[in-house]
């Protein structure tokens, strides 16, 4: 089944700071967040699409690469529930990181969020994709 | 051809694409099912024999008189009709069947196990189902000249000195035979795939009253939110409404229990008995313990289902319709659901009712 990703920002439409304007995504990086002063890329790993109730790992690179992910979770807002799992986070390079053990159990609308920190600052970036 | 995609309009109901795409994902049937790397003879013809040769022996339990199959009956479709299990002792529990168990993530109704062969190995230890222990385990396939030569052939080497390791290994065994029980093909499988291929005239085939019954499962009844997939079920645990009180007992605390008694197993696949050192544990690595968990019990399958009565988790209710009467008229004051918002009261007319009855009958086969 396919992940239809609903609300991903264009990446280059933004105006970023000086500092995130130096690192850039491709195609590759997968599915572009923008945040205050972060940009976040994802993209499933191991597979092409994301499946009801299978496993799942997914990448995450960050611009600036200074940015720290501290948190990814996900929920499904009209059910008022989350995942039974809690995700790890691995750091795989300078603003690149390893997502595993997510797992939506249900078709539907759910909510990815990544919750960041840079510059003492923390903010939270949301994509929300439709499961069938 | 629109949104509305006619199949089998002249016996038959017009499914939309977003339906017919909802239908096809409780198939293909059967599945292809992953071998379980963390046991390196679920394949094995011979660890597959030594397991369905002691599935009936009751020299497996400590009295000498419980075997796997006093419970998981092959003649009743791997389960034993009672509203609750009766091993060494009467167990607070309906009885799951077996058949179709190879491949999920979680095994019982709290998901106390993270493998089919630490889920035998539970049933092996447990004093009120056969409790024979490693001792017992290993007593009897030293000194049993045939056993001992059927563990030589599934393991390839004499049993081991270790009588821990040696159940573990027998329990293994256990679990490449169990994962050889597939249920057969229905008449909702054939639908499907006539769906899936648009072959209208096999389609039709299917009764209406079961296709309006499907209708209902995928949409407003929302049933498959939870019962989703081939297997009918996602795997994971919900809390149904349906009373967690034993008499006798107190609490069954249902998942909130079984995520403790899994992540403190030394049997589960994070552990030293894993052949392939956790590589697959990723649900068992990363689940979560919430005081959601309490009173949830696991989503069943719905495949054989007719063959399966009596239904729920604590077998309380004897036949489908009182099951779909209990999600027709939940009450969702009894839920612990923390505010999550997916029962509700169905609110059906008797029709739909009895659409639905028709439609999940069509999950069995004729014949167990």
């Amino acid at each position: 089944m396919r992940a239809l990703v609903c609300c991903a920002i264009a990446a280059w439409l933004c105006d970023l700071t000086g500092a995130a304007s130096a690192c850039s995504f491709s195609a590759a990086d997968g599915e572009v967040l923008n945040g205050v002063d972060t940009r976040l890329a994802w993209k499933p790993i191991g597979r092409a699409v994301i499946a009801v109730s299978e496993d799942f790992a997914i990448d995450v690179r960050a611009c600036p690469a200074d940015t720290e992910l501290l948190r990814v979770d996900a929920t499904m807002p009209a059910h008022r529930h989350g995942m039974n799992y809690k995700p790890s986070i691995e750091t795989i390079g300078p603003g690149q990181w390893r997502v595993r053990g997510l797992l939506w159990h249900m078709r539907g609308r759910w909510e990815l969020s990544f919750e960041t920190r840079r510059a003492g600052g923390s903010q939270t970036l949301r994509q929300s994709i439709e499961l069938p | 051809m629109g949104a509305s995609m006619v199949v089998g309009s002249a016996h038959g109901l017009d499914f939309s694409a977003a339906e017919r795409s909802a239908i096809v994902s409780h198939g293909p049937w059967p599945p292809t099912i992953a071998i379980d790397a963390s046991n390196n003879r679920s394949a094995s013809p011979a660890a597959i024999a030594l397991g369905r040769r002691l599935f009936v022996d009751p020299r497996l339990s400590s009295s000498k008189t419980v075997s796997c199959a006093n419970c998981h009956d092959p003649l009743r479709h791997f389960q034993d009709g009672r509203a609750t299990a009766i091993g060494r002792a009467i167990g607070t529990r309906n009885t799951p069947s077996v058949i179709d168990s190879a491949g999920q993530r979680w095994y019982g109704w709290d998901g106390a196990s993270d493998s089919l062969w630490a889920a035998s190995l539970r049933a092996m230890m447990r004093d009120d189902e056969m409790g024979v222990g490693a001792a017992g385990v290993a007593k009897l396939i030293r000194d049993d000249r045939p056993l001992r030569q059927a563990y030589r052939r599934a393991f390839g080497k004499p049993p081991d000195d270790d009588d821990e390791r040696l159940m573990v290994n027998l329990a293994k065994a256990f679990a490449a035979y169990q994962a050889t029980l597939v249920s057969p093909r229905t008449a909702f499988d054939d639908f499907r795939d006539a769906l899936a291929q648009n072959d209208h005239a096999a389609a039709s085939r299917y009764p209406e009253a079961a296709q309006r019954g499907l209708r209902l499962f995928i949409g407003e009844g929302r049933c498959s939110l939870c019962h989703a997939g081939p297997r009918f079920s996602n795997g994971e645990f919900a809390d149904t409404g349906r009373p967690h009180f034993v008499p006798g007992e107190g609490v069954d605390s249902g998942r909130h229990g079984g995520v403790r008694s899994v992540l403190g197993s030394r049997f589960n696949r994070l552990g030293p008995y894993a052949d392939d050192a956790g590589a697959g544990a990723s649900a068992t690595r990363h689940v979560l313990a919430t005081h959601r968990n309490f009173g949830e019990f696991k989503v069943p399958g719905l495949r054989g289902l007719t063959h399966t009565a009596p239904y729920m988790h604590d077998g309380s209710l004897p036949t489908l319709a009182a099951v779909l009467g209990h999600y027709d008229k939940i009450n969702e004051e009894r839920l612990h659901a923390d505010g999550e918002r997916i029962l509700r009261p169905l609110g059906l007319s008797t029709g739909q009712l009895a659409d639905l009855e028709a439609f999940l009958s069509s999950l069995s086969a004729q014949t167990p």
